[in-house]
């Protein structure tokens, strides 16, 4: 069964279709990207299969049920920091257990095994404002992933890290999604981040009126090694492919995107 | 030590003759007048009227004045009726109101409590309002995705995010709470520290109006004092220490030599706080 299923999906601001008629699925278990020129509507789309924007038109299914509004099954990284700056990483973490009303002491079992698995139970009792970045990062995962969700969506995670950092993390992040058999969908505008990661990229058109344009397999078996992945022939040449028809589509879409 | 100075200038020209009693007596019999004023029952009589309808008048507004702010925050047509009546009242000097609620509510207590809150219902109207909208719409995304309900968000986010507006609408709106009380005696009355004001001015008493003025401040202070105590223990997440103590220029650029990236702020109140332990 596919755990993410996108029909016909037209999604607008105002008058404005931001996504036309796009379909895409998503495999259980599967780890999928998500690329496009900016400005298409990437954000957007993982926003309507959040719950948080109701479409114009169209389906989406979550393990065959329509989605209709936030759902517990779905857990959102969000591009920025999203903890609340006024609650410990612990209290943070413990967010979406206490809304789904999990018991108080099952809730504090649960957010310390996850603060654990993140390699952040020393700073529990800190406020987001004392992390670095990537420990940010980790908080936040760890925050979503204790609601247990079953399909991660990653809005530009990685975004805002220095290298190292990032390529610490993305293999972490990498880990635990194949470790909790989550099916994800990352949205990234780094094309060597999303063939590294993911067993399918999928490229969307130039905006307004996006859909799928294509969706690329990436021949490399789980587990990998994300840097020597790098150096592959194949992620080359995938690469290079992916990139041409990434740069028809800008072009396609003329000067008005470079102006900003 | 400024202030020190300062006094004993005055103490000493009032003394010379420099200055005429009448206007600025001097110092040291100020605080006599001010100490004959706590150690009569009379005085604190009118202390303790002024107290209650200043008190009156800011819990009253502060409970209507945020009620209405949340309203009109959360409800849009609640903001299109209230903005522009509350952008009037907020424009307007509220204290010219005074001689009109002496007719409407009598010369007793009920016309300043109904100043004092009319000038703290709008102050916190506008930090309420403003505060709920400057809301960071990606924590209400946030709360909404980790499966949180509307009572949620409002506990989890609005009200946070409301505070450091409300604490700083609740000090402005304590020394207009006493203006309310004060001035309202001062317009009509028969008890208060405004009506001892007015007597004192009346009589040309320099002395006791400055000792009045002197208690006044004194309260005012005393209540703002309360509310840092308790904005520094709400505000522990805050990156920036919220105490907005006058560091002298030389302790700014100490501080500025040892902590040079303005990343060590985190640092530095991890530092403070271990200190506190």
């Amino acid at each position: 069964m596919s755990a993410l299923e996108i029909r016909n999906l037209t999604v607008s601001y105002g008058d404005s279709p931001v996504l036309e008629d796009l379909t895409l699925e998503v495999p259980e278990g599967s780890f999928v990207s998500l690329v496009g020129p900016s400005g298409c509507g990437k954000s957007t789309l993982l926003r309507t299969i959040a719950g948080l924007l109701t479409p114009v038109n169209g389906e989406i299914y979550v393990f065959g049920r329509p989605v209709d509004g936030p759902s517990p099954e779905i857990g959102f990284l969000f591009q920025e920091d999203a903890l609340l700056p006024w609650r410990t990483v612990g209290e943070n973490v413990a967010l979406g257990l206490r809304f789904r009303g999990v018991p108080w002491a099952q809730a504090a079992q649960m957010v310390e095994e996850w603060l654990q698995r993140v390699g952040l139970h020393a700073s529990r009792s800190s406020y987001p404002h004392e992390l670095s970045g990537g420990m940010k990062k980790r908080a936040s995962l760890a925050q979503v992933l204790a609601a247990h969700p079953r399909i991660l969506l990653m809005d530009e995670p990685f975004a805002s890290l220095d290298a190292i950092v990032r390529n610490i993390l993305e293999a972490d992040f990498l880990d635990l999604v194949r470790e909790e058999n989550l099916t994800a969908l990352l949205v990234t505008h780094d094309l060597e981040e999303a063939i590294a990661l993911s067993e399918r990229v999928a490229l969307m058109s130039a905006g307004p009126r996006a859909r799928i344009r294509q969706v690329y397999d990436v021949p490399f078996p789980y587990p990998r090694d994300l840097i020597r992945v790098r150096s592959d022939p194949a992620f080359g040449r995938l690469l290079q492919q992916i990139w041409s028809d990434l740069e028809e589509e800008v072009l396609r879409m003329g000067w008005e995107v470079v102006r900003h | 030590m400024a202030l020190l100075l300062f006094l004993l200038a005055w103490e000493g020209a009032s003394r010379l003759g420099c200055i005429s009693p009448l206007i600025a007596p001097p110092p040291t019999h100020i605080a006599a007048v001010l100490f004959e004023l706590v150690a009569s029952a009379q005085a604190w009589a009118h202390f303790w009227t002024t107290v209650f309808e200043a008190l009156g008048g800011l819990v009253t507004g502060v409970i209507v004045g945020s009620l209405l702010g949340l309203a009109a925050a959360l409800l849009k047509p609640v903001a299109d009726l209230l903005e522009p009546a509350m952008a009037l009242l907020n424009a307007v000097p509220r204290i010219i109101l005074a001689p009109l609620f002496v007719i409407w509510f009598g010369i007793g207590i009920a016309s300043k409590i109904a100043l004092s809150f009319l000038l703290v219902a709008v102050v916190i109207f506008f930090a309420v309002y403003s505060g709920i909208r400057e809301v960071d719409p990606r924590l209400i995304d946030r709360v909404l995705t980790l499966g949180g309900d509307r009572m949620d968000i409002l506990r989890e986010v609005y009200l946070p995010s409301l505070a450091p507006w409300l604490l700083g609408g609740l000090k402005v709106a304590t020394g207009f709470a006493f203006t309310g009380a004060v001035v309202g005696e001062f317009v009509a009355s028969s008890r208060g520290l405004g009506y001892l004001l007015s007597f004192a001015q009346s009589t040309y008493n320099a002395s006791l109006t400055i000792a009045l003025i002197v208690l006044v401040v004194a309260v005012v202070l005393g209540i703002f004092s309360g509310f840092e105590r308790m904005e520094r223990r709400i505000f522990r997440w805050k990156p920036v220490p919220r105490q907005k103590k006058a560091a002298g220029l030389r302790d700014l650029l100490a501080r500025r030599r040892r902590h040079p990236a303005t990343s060590e702020w985190g640092h530095r109140r991890a530092d403070m706080r271990a200190r506190a332990k």
